[in-house]
């Protein structure tokens, strides 16, 4: 049988229509200006919270305010939809009553203008909520791009290749005391920072060192830096080469630095050739001199980069 | 009545799963805030100084390979409370630390302990040489100071019952702290040496001094918690919370350095000494555990696998909870 021949037989569907006494809506859905406001100030909260969040990212603030303001971003818009479904949506159990499932053009016609009709008497398009909806979400993907952005550029240039250690530059602990070549008995290690840099980020990152008494006299770490390590002191980059982690366990019986994070060791007084572990290359050392006054000094900056390896290095 | 088509309850449930789990995603990631300790309390920079000649006269020849000649940093010969009597130093140190080398009345008893329970490994006369003139096992312990001696056996780490073991582990001992006091007078009278043995004195101590210091100094082996971790080849950092850890067994390890660790001496001060044992003995051995379970702090891998096992198991239960209500 054709639909043609089968049309006339078939009865218009009689498509569910919610009105304002169906059992299914709450009273809220009813009447939703109230609960759909204060769903609207959630959302609005949330954008607020969205918004907040990339700004703290943006800004690089502090790990409690990002988790914070995340968290919060979520809940809210989480609470909202959820209030949404439950105070202004129809709630079942629904009976459905059905008929043959292929239908005539003319009830294809009559479903399409029975969705119209429903669609327009209660159950509304709420576009207020759903374009807050869409902002707060819509904050929160453009937000997880920016890490993305941000690894796009700008270039570090030589930004990764200089630290501020200086020819001349003082050695200090974190308390920004220097160090005279008494201070230290063999075994004694002190991480220390540039003069003057031992509370800025790029001190306590890039610049910090280890410095460690092995003996009493100067010794050579490796051939070429026979006056890098007066009366017995040593300094290496306090980055592992692997993935920057802060190289701060010193094994004094064994002469060995050892990484927290992968176990690389290095060897302390064959200028820390990695001993085992993933480090692909030895710390940098710093070149140490002592001035006419006792104290530690560098010579100069290291002679190569330090912390893991990237894209742009130019030094082996 | 004409009914509706859909069924909401399934999209309700959904609707509480997906922002419940990006919910618990973001707790989890705020858990991994890092509090940073205050700020070290001012301390006076140390000075340098060279010791006088009356003073080391009066005091005997002192081996002082152990300090250094920055100012309150367990120099007796720059210490405010140096006592010497009969050419021998009794005790010296400051408000902070008192240090003291047990009576001379203890050497004869730790000659005799010294022969009967080290001598095999470190020789007769603690030299670390054997009666045929080859080296023993263990090292040489003249000049090495009382408390280093003192520390060792105390702490059950000497003698040593495997000399095989890559290093001597904290046990219980059969020596009582009296004969480690008396072996540590004998040992000390072959070659008189600092340090003596320190008594921390804990009284006014400045504990968040202390925990800033221990996160610089300690924590990189220790662990923040002072759990304790494996290091290389074997060794290992020990656990600080372990309560049988005195006091002066902390303050004598920063001193000597045994083992792996290594020294602290020029770089802290007995102030500063003092402020890192009052923090290890009042809050790393009774940590507080703000979240409840401490969890043994052995790091991420325990609290991570809680927080995902209770957070999000805890969560999706609580989901189907309201799943199954509504």
């Amino acid at each position: 049988m054709s639909d043609t021949e089968h049309e006339p037989s078939r009865t218009r569907v009689p498509m569910p229509i919610a009105t304002l006494n169906d059992p299914h809506l709450g009273d809220a859905a009813k009447n939703p200006g109230r609960v759909e406001g204060i769903i609207a100030v959630v959302f609005v909260l949330g954008i607020i919270m969205m918004a907040a969040f990339g700004a703290a990212y943006w800004q690089n603030w502090n790990p409690w305010i990002l988790g914070g303001t995340l968290g919060a971003g979520l809940f809210l818009l989480g609470f909202g939809l959820t209030a949404w479904g439950k105070y202004l949506m129809p709630q079942g159990p629904f009976v459905e009553e059905r008929h043959v499932l292929a239908g005539s053009t003319a009830e294809r016609n009559a479903l399409s203008a029975a969705l119209v009709e429903r669609s327009t008497v209660v159950v509304k398009r709420r576009r207020l909520l759903g374009g807050l909806f869409a902002a707060g979400s819509g904050i929160f993907g453009i937000v997880a791009i920016f890490p993305l952005l941000r690894s796009l550029g700008p270039v570090p240039g030589t930004s990764f290749e200089k630290t501020d250690w200086r020819r001349g530059i003082r050695l200090v602990d974190s308390n920004g005391r220097p160090i005279h070549k008494d201070t230290l008995r063999a075994g004694n290690i002190v991480t220390v920072f540039p003069e003057g840099h031992q509370d800025d980020i790029q001190g306590q990152s890039m610049d910090q060192t280890v410095l460690i008494r092995v003996s009493y006299e100067a010794f050579t770490t490796i051939k070429g830096r026979e006056t890098w390590a007066p009366e017995g002191y040593v300094a290496y980059s306090k980055m592992c080469t692997h993935l920057g982690c802060p190289v701060g366990l010193y094994e004094q019986q064994l002469q060995l630095l050892v990484c927290p994070c992968h176990q690389s060791m290095f060897d302390v007084t064959n200028g820390a050739v990695p001993q085992f572990g993933p480090a692909p290359r030895p710390l940098p050392q710093l070149p140490l001199g002592i001035n006419s006054d006792g104290y530690l000094v560098a010579q100069s900056d290291y002679h190569e980069a330090v912390g893991p390896g990237f894209w742009e290095r130019t030094t082996t | 009545m004409p009914r509706l088509r859909s069924r909401t309850r399934r999209p309700s449930l959904a609707a509480f799963l997906l922002p419940g789990g990006l919910l618990a995603v973001a707790t989890l990631s705020s858990l991994a805030v890092f509090f940073p300790g205050a700020s070290a309390s001012g301390q006076t920079a140390p000075s340098h100084v060279s010791s006088t000649g009356n003073l080391a006269k009066q005091c005997g020849v002192v081996n002082l390979k152990g300090v250094t000649s920055v100012y309150g940093t367990g120099n007796p010969f720059h210490s405010p409370n140096l006592n010497c009597s009969g050419g021998h130093i009794i005790s010296y140190g400051d408000s902070a630390i008192d240090y003291a080398n047990p009576p001379a009345s203890y050497i004869s008893a730790g000659a005799l302990l010294f022969a009967q329970t080290c001598s095999s490994c470190h020789g007769s006369r603690a030299n670390g040489i054997g009666p045929n003139g080859a080296a023993t096992i263990g090292p040489n312990l003249q000049g090495v100071g009382a408390a280093t001696v003192d520390f060792w056996v105390a702490t059950g780490r000497m003698p040593a019952t495997d000399i095989k073991a890559v290093e001597a582990e904290r046990k219980a001992t059969r020596l009582t702290p009296q004969q480690a006091l008396e072996l540590a007078a004998y040992v000390n009278s072959l070659d008189p040496a600092v340090p003596a043995v320190p008594t921390p004195n804990l009284k006014g101590a400045d504990l968040a001094a202390g925990a800033d210091l221990f996160s610089l100094n300690c924590a990189a082996c220790h662990t923040i918690t002072g759990a304790g971790d494996a290091l290389a080849f074997g060794t290992n950092a020990p656990s600080l919370q372990n309560r049988q850890v005195t006091p002066q067994q902390v303050a004598e390890a920063m001193r000597i350095g045994p083992a792996n660790m290594p020294r602290f001496t020029g770089n802290l001060t007995d102030v500063q000494v003092r402020d890192v044992v009052a923090y290890v003995t009042e809050k790393i051995q009774h940590p507080a555990s703000p979240g409840g379970a401490g969890l043994g702090g052995v790091g991420p891998v325990a609290e991570g696998f809680v927080a995902l096992l209770l957070g999000v198991g805890g969560l999706a239960l609580i989901c189907f909870w309201i799943g199954e209500r509504s």
